[in-house]
């Protein structure tokens, strides 16, 4: 320790800083090192594992015709993404907390002036960030990969009918339109923003689950299980309430299920933008207030849990 | 506020307020989801009957969200079972993929084809089996690519490409040629309905007993509509008619002019009969595109 | 405002355990005073409340019955945290940030931003002796080095008051003296420091009142001096005396009624003394 030097003051002691009501600031240095955290942590090393999957898919010998070849290698690559995204989401969220508690870390931040919402929201800021950043590059490598396809595709076919000399540039251009269908849309962007907004209900009943769960390994399993669950509760409620044989218990077990746990089965609709439906940016935005209602429920419920925890 | 919640356990507060908030948005989603079916981006549940026959692993991926993916993977596998034969299986297979995405048009047209004509050639031809036999199976594959069909045509009243396939299962397996004309009947005036569909349509009309007179005059229509209708095929067929059904000298039309340029069926390489089946114009591609 | 930098009254701590329907009692009725300035060591054996008594005080935890103030302020109020600095007992921060990131982490966390943060972090890192360090990864450091960028950590927003949680726990003697001498230090510079430990020496070196706390209760307290005084007994150390000087007082002594020599032998050197020598020694002669 350096003798020569004194005790350095920046200001004069006795004049605390005021402690604002709610602080962005803290929010955002809070977000900002938990994303350095996660990524110092080789989180995005996942991402790897992501581009095996699609440049497997994207080399398949698939038994179709390019247009119907390119829309299975948008299906997996997009539904890896989205199962991806999930997981992350999970995985991440419910190892920050029980860590920063096991490694009491929390004490140090929560006997500075930070507010326990702005910790919570922190985080969470802090996990969607990452989800978002991870979402895109994988995107790319789709978009690689799947563009790749459609540009080797539309070339084999176009000199594929050049070389029988039977067409005209206007029937080749009609054909090379029909794989262009298929291949990189705009649309493609919302479906990625449908598995962001699904990433990001999940993680906010992971942050909930984690203020009260005694391990990293708990609230995982909890979380996937009640990910099924929200997936399944609307098949479940199709079959057991609109047939008259079951018995009141069944179905106030699967009305209380379906009011307790978040219906991710509605996030699904992302699956119909990559199959090629038109996209209704109405309902598109509605999911994104229904997504906005989650976090903000999920969050006042994880203060409740959390504002006098005791450590 | 403090000693209330000091007396009721945090848990019991929780709990109540989540089943508070399920209770405002439960009927939300469910306006969300009805709309969203609506417009095609969700795909309700599949029927229970999918959930029975499928394996545990494509069951967990579908209560996981994964349907595309565990769709894509059935859809690989069924080629498996299509190249070693294995029509049951096929099948089977198909039960599922189009239960978990009865919106994709594509399944439809696959199953169609694999077993209406796949393998019903390959029941024509399958020497292992006795003759009796043979006939059975081909005509148990035809029907069961026709019940495909009228399940796909449900799910997806605007497909003609679902119509044409079962088309030509009556045209190609059954020779039902009413049949064939009642398919491409039902196919005018979809969307995405290919031009020819209406020739063709009076064409297996014409041949379909007892129809001939309508056929004739169906035909004689489309030949009114000016050049663009008038080819070899429509020619022939009103010929055909015209001597069938004892029409005056008069009243029929000319012969079709020798120099006119035959217009070739073409087929695009790499398509699948699935895909596209019959002789196409560029009109047809710019309808099938929209 | 208040001249009390910690006040403690009643203070109460009752654990659940299991199923609540069993009870445990850490801290009992305890009530002291910390005032602006001094150093106050709270003692006691591992269990005796030390721990919760400090958590309650930083408002990581909420008395069962009683309050503590801080300069005045509920403990829980999150204005008090501004004027507290925390070490906490073998700190952990987070593995992955570097000393420089550690300090503008928790600067940032306090309301510091720009070249004012820039500079508190530069001040600190000299302070604490880690400028070589300050871009290497905690991951990396030693349990000194991580004590020390805790400390620094501490005083990163300026506080009036620091709490240190068994500040020398794992620290080699050296690390453990140069903690001690900045204790000193920020006495001197007008900080309240109020520290836990069970190590008796390094308290009564650094302390200038201190509590000693067994089972939840304050079972003595005052400066350090008046606890360990021997009122009626008198040390005497001689250097060069002969052996005709010692049997001389040896007769002194005798002749006075009712005093007698209790002990009498060559005083010895510290093991902690002679180890700080031989390493004083040691670094000169490298230089």
């Amino acid at each position: 320790m350096n003798a020569e030097t004194t005790v350095p003051k920046s200001s004069p002691r006795g004049a605390a800083r005021p402690v604002p009501l709610f602080s962005p600031g803290r929010v955002a240095t809070i977000a900002s090192g938990t994303v350095t955290q996660l990524v110092r942590m080789k989180t995005f090393y996942f991402l790897l594992a992501f581009a095996l999957v699609v440049v497997a898919v994207g080399n398949f010998n698939l038994p179709a015709t390019p247009a119907k070849e390119l829309s299975m290698i948008k299906k997996v690559s997009f539904g890896t993404m989205d199962l991806f995204a999930w997981l992350f989401a999970i995985v991440a969220t419910a190892l920050l907390l029980p860590r920063d508690q096991e490694d009491r870390t929390l004490y140090t931040i929560l006997s500075k002036p930070v507010r326990r919402i702005e910790y919570l929201l922190g985080k969470l800021c802090g996990v969607l960030v990452v989800v978002g950043i991870s979402l895109v590059i994988m995107y790319g490598i789709c978009a690689v990969m799947i563009g790749a396809r459609e540009s080797l595709f539309v070339s084999a076919e176009i000199e594929a009918m050049t070389s029988s000399g039977r067409y005209s540039p206007e029937e080749i251009e009609e054909q090379v339109g029909l794989i262009r269908q298929q291949g990189l849309r705009p649309e493609l962007g919302i479906a990625v923003g449908a598995s962001f907004l699904k990433a990001a209900v999940v993680a906010g009943m992971t942050i909930f689950l984690s203020t009260f769960a005694s391990s990293s390994l708990f609230t995982i399993i909890v979380s996937i299980l009640l990910f099924l669950i929200g997936h399944a509760h609307t098949m479940a409620s199709s079959f057991w309430l609109h047939s008259s044989d079951n018995s009141m218990i069944v179905q106030m077990l699967v009305k209380v299920v379906k009011i307790l746990i978040p219906d991710f089965q509605l996030y699904s609709f992302s699956e119909g933008i990559v199959q090629g439906e038109a996209v209704v940016y109405a309902l598109v935005g509605q999911m994104g207030l229904v997504t906005l209602g989650y976090l903000v429920v999920f969050l006042l419920l994880s203060l409740l849990v959390f504002v006098d925890k005791e450590f | 506020m403090k000693p209330f919640f000091q007396k009721v356990p945090r848990l019991v507060v929780v709990l109540v307020l989540l089943a508070l908030f399920g209770l405002v948005r439960s009927p939300l989603e469910d306006g969300l989801r009805t709309r969203l079916v609506e417009a095609n981006l969700l795909t309700p549940p599949p029927a229970q009957g999918a959930f029975e026959q499928m394996g545990q692993s494509a069951l967990m991926g579908t209560l996981g969200g994964l349907r595309s993916l565990v769709a894509t993977f059935l859809t690989l596998e069924a080629f498996e079972h299509f190249s070693t034969k294995s029509w049951d299986d096929l099948r089977q297979s198909y039960q599922i993929i189009t239960a978990l995405e009865p919106r994709d048009e594509t399944h439809w047209v696959s199953v169609i084809w694999h077993l209406g004509i796949n393998a019903t050639a390959n029941m024509e031809v399958e020497g292992r089996l006795p003759a009796f036999e043979r006939e059975r199976r081909f005509k148990e594959y035809a029907f069961q690519a026709i019940d495909f069909a009228e399940r796909g045509i449900e799910q997806i009243p605007e497909s003609s490409a679902i119509r044409i396939q079962l088309a030509e299962i009556y045209r190609e397996k059954l020779k039902d040629d009413c049949a064939v004309a009642r398919v491409y009947g039902d196919t005018i005036g979809l969307p995405d309905a290919p031009g020819y569909v209406r020739r063709f349509h009076g064409y297996f009309m014409a041949r379909c007993p007892g129809r001939e007179k309508e056929a004739y005059a169906y035909l004689m229509a489309l030949y009114q509509e000016g050049e663009q209708q008038r080819l070899p095929t429509l020619i022939k067929e009103i010929q055909n008619l015209e001597e069938k059904l004892g029409i005056p000298g008069p009243r029929r039309i000319p012969d079709a002019d020798p120099d006119r340029p035959q217009k070739t069926p073409r087929r695009p390489p790499n398509l699948l009969p699935g895909d596209i089946l019959v002789p196409f114009s560029v009109q047809d591609l710019r309808k099938i595109r929209g | 405002m208040s001249d009390l930098a910690v006040e403690v009254k009643n203070l109460t701590k009752v654990f659940a355990l299991g199923l609540k329907k069993e009870y445990v009692v850490a801290v009992d009725n305890l009530s002291f005073e910390v005032k602006a300035g001094e150093v106050y060591g709270l003692i006691g054996p591992n269990g005796s409340g030390k721990s919760t008594t400090m958590k309650v005080v930083l408002g990581l935890m909420a008395p069962s019955k009683g309050e503590a103030r801080v300069f005045g302020l509920d403990s829980g109020d999150i204005r008090a945290r501004n004027e507290i600095g925390f070490l906490p007992e073998n700190p952990y921060f987070y593995k992955h940030l570097s000393g420089a990131e550690t300090l503008r982490f928790y600067g940032k966390l306090c309301g510091m931003r720009g070249r004012e943060l820039e500079n508190r972090v530069t001040e600190l890192l000299k302070l604490v002796d880690l400028e070589g360090a300050a871009n290497r990864r905690l991951g990396g450091y030693s349990k000194g080095m991580l004590q020390r960028i805790g400390l620094a950590q501490s005083l990163v927003q300026n506080p009036r008051l620091v709490i240190l949680d068994e500040p020398t726990a794992g620290v080699d003697p050296i690390g453990s003296r140069q903690i001690r001498d900045l204790i000193l230090r920020l006495r001197d510079e007008g900080y309240t420091v109020f520290l836990c430990s069970h190590l008796l020496e390094q308290v009564q070196e650094v302390c200038d009142r201190v509590g000693i706390l067994f089972q939840g209760r304050m079972r003595r307290e005052g400066r350090l001096e008046e606890l360990i005084a021997i009122e009626e007994q008198t040390a005497l150390t001689l250097e060069g005396a002969s052996p005709e000087l010692l049997a001389r007082v040896h007769e002194l002594v005798a002749a006075e009624p009712g005093a007698k020599i209790v002990s009498e032998g060559h005083p010895r050197t510290s093991l902690e003394h002679l180890f700080i020598q031989i390493a004083e020694r040691s670094r000169e002669a490298k230089k």
